[in-house]
């Protein structure tokens, strides 16, 4: 888990080695460990290392190729790295040193773009070929490491966060209004989009090329179009859970590979458990495991994920915080994610990972369980908001004008899906933050732009046929929310205390299996991951595995009419910072009047554009990033 | 056309039968319809004589095809009673050898009748993606169904999945043919000309309808956008209420100014794109047997499909085409790099694809006569009850 930065130009205009330096030093906290630079007269390469396999300095990068023909520079971890090797005659007969990264680099002058059917890992990384003058960069499959880019008068700049890239890019940095209007509904940017016009991510499972032709990218892996398997639906249950069991064990098995500490989050949920119970079943005889607990009871799991590291024979470390403590984190999280993100359960993620990394350098997580194998109740609510809509539009009008008057959250959420289109339309308006508030962007980018509804049919279109709703919602969230924003937090949380994050779940083969599955084995009788539950009881208590879920939401609501709301004010009534976004700057201050006052509970859509008035406030991609972070009422 | 003339006079030497045909529609645009007219061309080289009750046509459309001599069209504009009361007397009255169902939505009517007077051999004709499912639900109409005419394997795997008593002697494969039209279409100086055609670019002809999305349309726009030639060019036919969609799904992709959405063209002008595309690409999820790839054979275009449905059955992977997994946009875009920067894989896929198509190829017309002679045992003293 490291930082990459590097620029390219045909013509040698390359930049300042001192601002070079600038793009790097914003990678620190992502590679505290070493420091190195390389260039040429076309390439400038730079990485930031935090040393987790072979920390000797033969791990050092950016790393020369045995026949000093390529150059990389790489972020992440290739597990099945080994078994490469074995596939790899190294040049000269021997390998210089143990990493992954002489692994990678060996890999591609062996096979080149097709090295990346062969990796099992997270990762994003660039290969300078000195012979072609061409820079190959990819991404994995699930997108878990970020890479973003921008090509402007053939100047070609690229890092691992938008903070790296900003000082490095030519000109200006306009606001894209596309990514802005998308951000505003779902709360994250996807991609290929950033905020700015200049700079884009590479989606996941993408490859990029660059050369004095241009600039060509390409997808390598597609989960999209893998059909759901319905003969499975005749095959004896058991059998799918040794299969699921022993996948599960593989793919923890091979995130063991490390020569640093490392342990696991453990929350008192089904994922994380089911990671702890599968490193026990690969050997690691008593797992390091770590949980957030909280004072408040009706939060706290923290009695249950001591349970379940004692049952699972755990060496637990628990860090008790009281919600309010979570507050303290803003500063930081302002700091790290320098996109817009609204996601406020970074804040949790955040505090276990500073605690983890007290004790270890690498921890495993049980994220992508929940897109994989049916985690959220939504899925089967899309089937039944498109029955609803089956409805004659006289009876729909009915029910929308009682459900209004329910004062329900749930009821009004029912009421503004009525009417709407197909299911990829439900989901949309289920997973967006505004729901029925309506657009924050003024009239002009509105008109100019596309809602995250179409972009969601756009990625939907590409599905394997004959989903059911429930399969189409996964797959849906795996390709934006689970890719784009929830391992987006894992990756910055983590890297905000050079902690290294493995997603065991987000194997390509298990992501593969999963897909196959049909939603019978996820979602059944109102019990959500069906399978998963099945194997995990297999290593703890069936009342420990269908303890009903606590679930620990952050209180911004709460937070947003009480030690925010100063906070808040000052940064809507910003004149400077207003003026730089095309906003409808008359509802947003409704919008809070209506939050503050009790009236409706707004606070996803006004966090969302707290985030990124707070993002503009503080930061200008193209000066040097303040050293304080803005200070906050108490 | 001699061969097949001489094909038919062989046929011919037997007494002439007497046909009811009932169809969903003759003479639009669409696959179904193509499949009709070629059905009953096919049935007048036989020396039949065709009745033929249309529901879904009107008389406007009429001129847009002459049937053959032998063939009376009644067409009934989607009038649904009266249709069904025409043909529900007509089925009493009896008088035909054979008795054609065009679409098995029609079968419920054929089904009624011969259980009051059962008085010909029952044919249904399904081409695809219609009986794929909601069969077991139509299983009693089935029931008076002597023969199914069956337009792929896969086709009828699926029907027999969903309805167990349909066993295999009751099925006859009965592919598609190439009309017999596009002949005419083949002297060069007889091919439309569509100006602005760009230089080098593959090409898809379909319906694009909110509901056809399986067609693959949105894969080849992302693989479009990564292939390794960028100057390439995208041209599709069709229209549809989703042309919109398309046009933003590749403005987000960056290629809006190399896809050319050109609309419903005539065949003369089909023929011309067909000729000068570097592929014809339709990775479609759903098509029961896809006679438009074999349109693109016949005029001489590389085919890029999708391993599914009844495509595998006209397209054989590197011999008379290439096949991808459905939605695989990264072997697609594989596919199509291949045939892009290869003349010499193109020219051989396409002579292959063609040959399929001339002479005495598995989907030509002349084939398709003599296998439809076959099934209604013309050769052999007529159709039987």
């Amino acid at each position: 888990m490291c930082g990459i930065v590097g620029a390219f130009h045909s013509g040698g205009r390359l930049p300042d080695p001192v601002v070079f330096a600038t793009a790097l030093k914003r990678l620190a906290r992502r590679g505290p460990d070493d420091s190195g630079t390389w260039h040429d007269s076309y390439v400038r390469l730079g990485h930031r290392r935090l040393a987790v396999v072979d920390l000797s300095p033969t791990g050092h990068q950016p790393m020369v190729s045995s026949d000093g023909r390529y150059v990389i520079v790489f972020n992440g971890e290739i597990y099945n790295h080994l078994e490469i090797r074995e596939q790899l005659t190294p040049p000269g007969g021997q390998w210089n040193g143990r990493s992954d990264t002489e692994t990678l680099l060996e890999a591609y002058r062996a096979w080149g773009i097709q090295c990346l059917q062969r990796l099992q890992g997270m990762f994003a990384f660039a290969i300078w070929d000195k012979v072609e003058r061409r820079l190959f960069l990819a991404r994995d499959r699930l997108g878990a490491k970020p890479l973003y880019y921008s090509w402007v008068d053939g100047s070609f700049v690229f890092g691992s966060r938008p903070g790296a890239v900003g000082p490095l890019t030519a000109g200006a940095h306009e606001i894209d209004p596309q990514a802005l209007r998308i951000y505003l509904e779902l709360g994250y940017i996807p991609a290929p989009l950033s905020l700015y016009r200049q700079m884009r991510k590479l989606c996941a499972a993408h490859y990029m090329v660059v050369d004095e032709r241009g600039l060509r990218i390409a997808r390598y892996w597609d989960f999209r179009h893998i059909p759901v398997d319905r003969t499975l639906l005749k095959r004896d249950e058991n059998e799918l859970a040794d299969e699921l069991d022993e996948l599960l064990k593989r793919t923890v098995k091979s995130r063991l590979i490390s020569d640093v500490p490392l342990g696991a989050f453990l929350s008192g949920g089904v994922d994380s458990a089911m990671v702890v119970a599968a490193m026990r079943a690969s050997g690691v005889a008593r797992p390091k495991t770590f949980t957030i607990s909280f004072g408040e009871r009706e939060y706290d799991e923290g009695p249950a994920a001591r349970h379940i590291a004692d049952l699972l024979g755990a060496e637990h470390r628990t860090e008790k915080l009281a919600v309010a403590d979570l507050l303290a984190l803003l500063p930081t999280y302002v700091d790290v994610f320098d996109e817009p993100f609204a996601d406020s359960s970074a804040f949790p993620t955040m505090a276990v990972a500073r605690l983890a990394r007290r004790d270890v350098t690498v921890a495993l997580t049980g994220d992508g369980a929940d897109e994989l194998f049916g985690g959220y109740h939504y899925y089967s609510h899309v089937d039944q908001l498109a029955r609803l809509n089956g409805l004659p539009e006289p009876a729909r009008r009915l029910l929308r004008s009682v459900l209004r008057q329910v004062p329900a959250h749930k009821a009004k959420l029912v009421a503004g899906a009525l009417g709407l289109g197909g299911p990829v339309e439900i989901f949309n308006y289920l997973r967006s933050c505004g729901k029925d508030f309506g657009p924050l962007v003024d009239a002009g980018v509105l008109q100019s732009t596309d809602g995250s509804a179409a972009w969601f049919e756009q990625f939907a279109a590409g599905f394997t046929v004959d989903l059911t709703h429930a399969e189409l919602g996964m797959r849906l969230d795996q390709g934006f929310m689970l890719t784009n924003s929830y391992l987006q937090k894992v990756d910055v949380a983590s890297m905000a205390f050079s902690l290294e994050a493995r997603c065991p779940m987000l194997d390509c083969r298990l992501v593969e299996w999963s897909m196959r599955l049909p939603a019978h084995f996820k979602i059944r009788d109102g019990q959500t991951k069906y399978l998963l539950k099945k194997v995990l009881c297999r290593y703890l208590p069936p009342e420990v595995v269908h303890r009903p879920k606590r679930g620990f939401g952050v209180p911004i609501a709460q937070w947003l009419r009480g030690p925010l709301r100063e906070w808040a004010e000052t940064l809507i009534h910003d004149s400077n910072v207003m003026a730089r976004l095309p906003l409808d700057r008359a509802r947003v201050e409704s919008l809070f009047q209506l939050h503050s006052s009790g009236q409706r509970d707004a606070h996803p859509v006004l966090w969302a554009t707290l985030m990124l008035l707070c993002f503009v406030a503080r930061h200008d991609l193209s000066q040097q990033l303040p050293e304080t972070a803005p200070k906050l009422a108490a | 056309m001699t061969d097949q003339v001489a094909n038919a006079e062989s046929i011919r030497a037997q007494p002439p039968a007497r046909a009811l045909i009932v169809v969903s529609a003759t003479y639009a645009d669409g696959g179904i319809q193509r499949f009709n007219r070629t059905f009953l061309t096919a049935c007048d080289q036989l020396g039949m004589t065709s009745e033929v009750l249309s529901l879904g046509d009107s008389f406007e459309v009429r001129s847009s095809w002459s049937e053959p001599p032998s063939t009376s069209v009644r067409v009934f504009n989607h009038n649904k009673p009266r249709f069904a009361l025409e043909a529900f007397a007509k089925l009493l009255r009896g008088g035909y050898d054979v008795i054609v169902v065009g679409h098995i939505n029609l079968m419920w009517l054929v089904a009624a009748a011969t259980r009051l007077r059962r008085n010909a051999r029952v044919i249904l004709i399904a081409h695809g993606i219609e009986v794929w499912t909601g069969l077991g639900r139509r299983a009693w109409a089935l029931r008076a169904v002597d023969t199914i005419l069956c337009v792929s394997r896969y086709t009828r795997q699926t029907m027999q999945a969903q309805v167990p008593e349909l066993v295999d002697e009751r099925f006859t494969i009965f592919p598609n043919a190439l009309s017999e039209s596009w002949r005419s279409l083949t002297a060069r100086q007889q091919l439309g000309c569509l100006p602005g055609l760009p230089p080098r670019f593959i090409l898809s002809v379909t319906r694009m309808d909110r509901g056809d999305r399986y067609k693959g349309i949105t894969t080849v726009l992302e693989a479009l956008a990564m292939l390794e030639d960028d100057s390439i060019q995208y041209v599709i036919a069709g229209r549809g209420d989703d042309v919109d969609f398309m046009k933003s799904v590749a403005q987000r992709l960056g290629v809006a100014d190399r896809v050319h959405f050109v609309g419903s063209v005539p065949d003369s002008e089909l023929a011309t794109l067909y000729r000068n595309c570097l592929a014809f690409v339709l990775p479609s999820a759903k098509e029961g047997f896809g006679i438009v790839f074999l349109e693109a054979m016949f005029f001489g275009a590389c085919v890029i499909a999708a391993r599914e449905k009844g495509a595998v059955d006209v397209v054989q992977h590197e011999s008379t085409g290439l096949l991808v997994q459905y939605g695989d946009t990264a072997a697609l875009k594989t596919c199509i790099d291949r045939v892009v920067a290869d003349p010499i894989l193109r020219r051989r896929l396409a002579q292959a694809g063609h040959a399929t198509v001339v002479d005495d190829g598995a989907f030509t017309f002349r084939s398709y006569v003599a296998r439809l002679g076959r099934t209604l045992d013309l050769s052999t003293g007529g159709p039987h009850v």
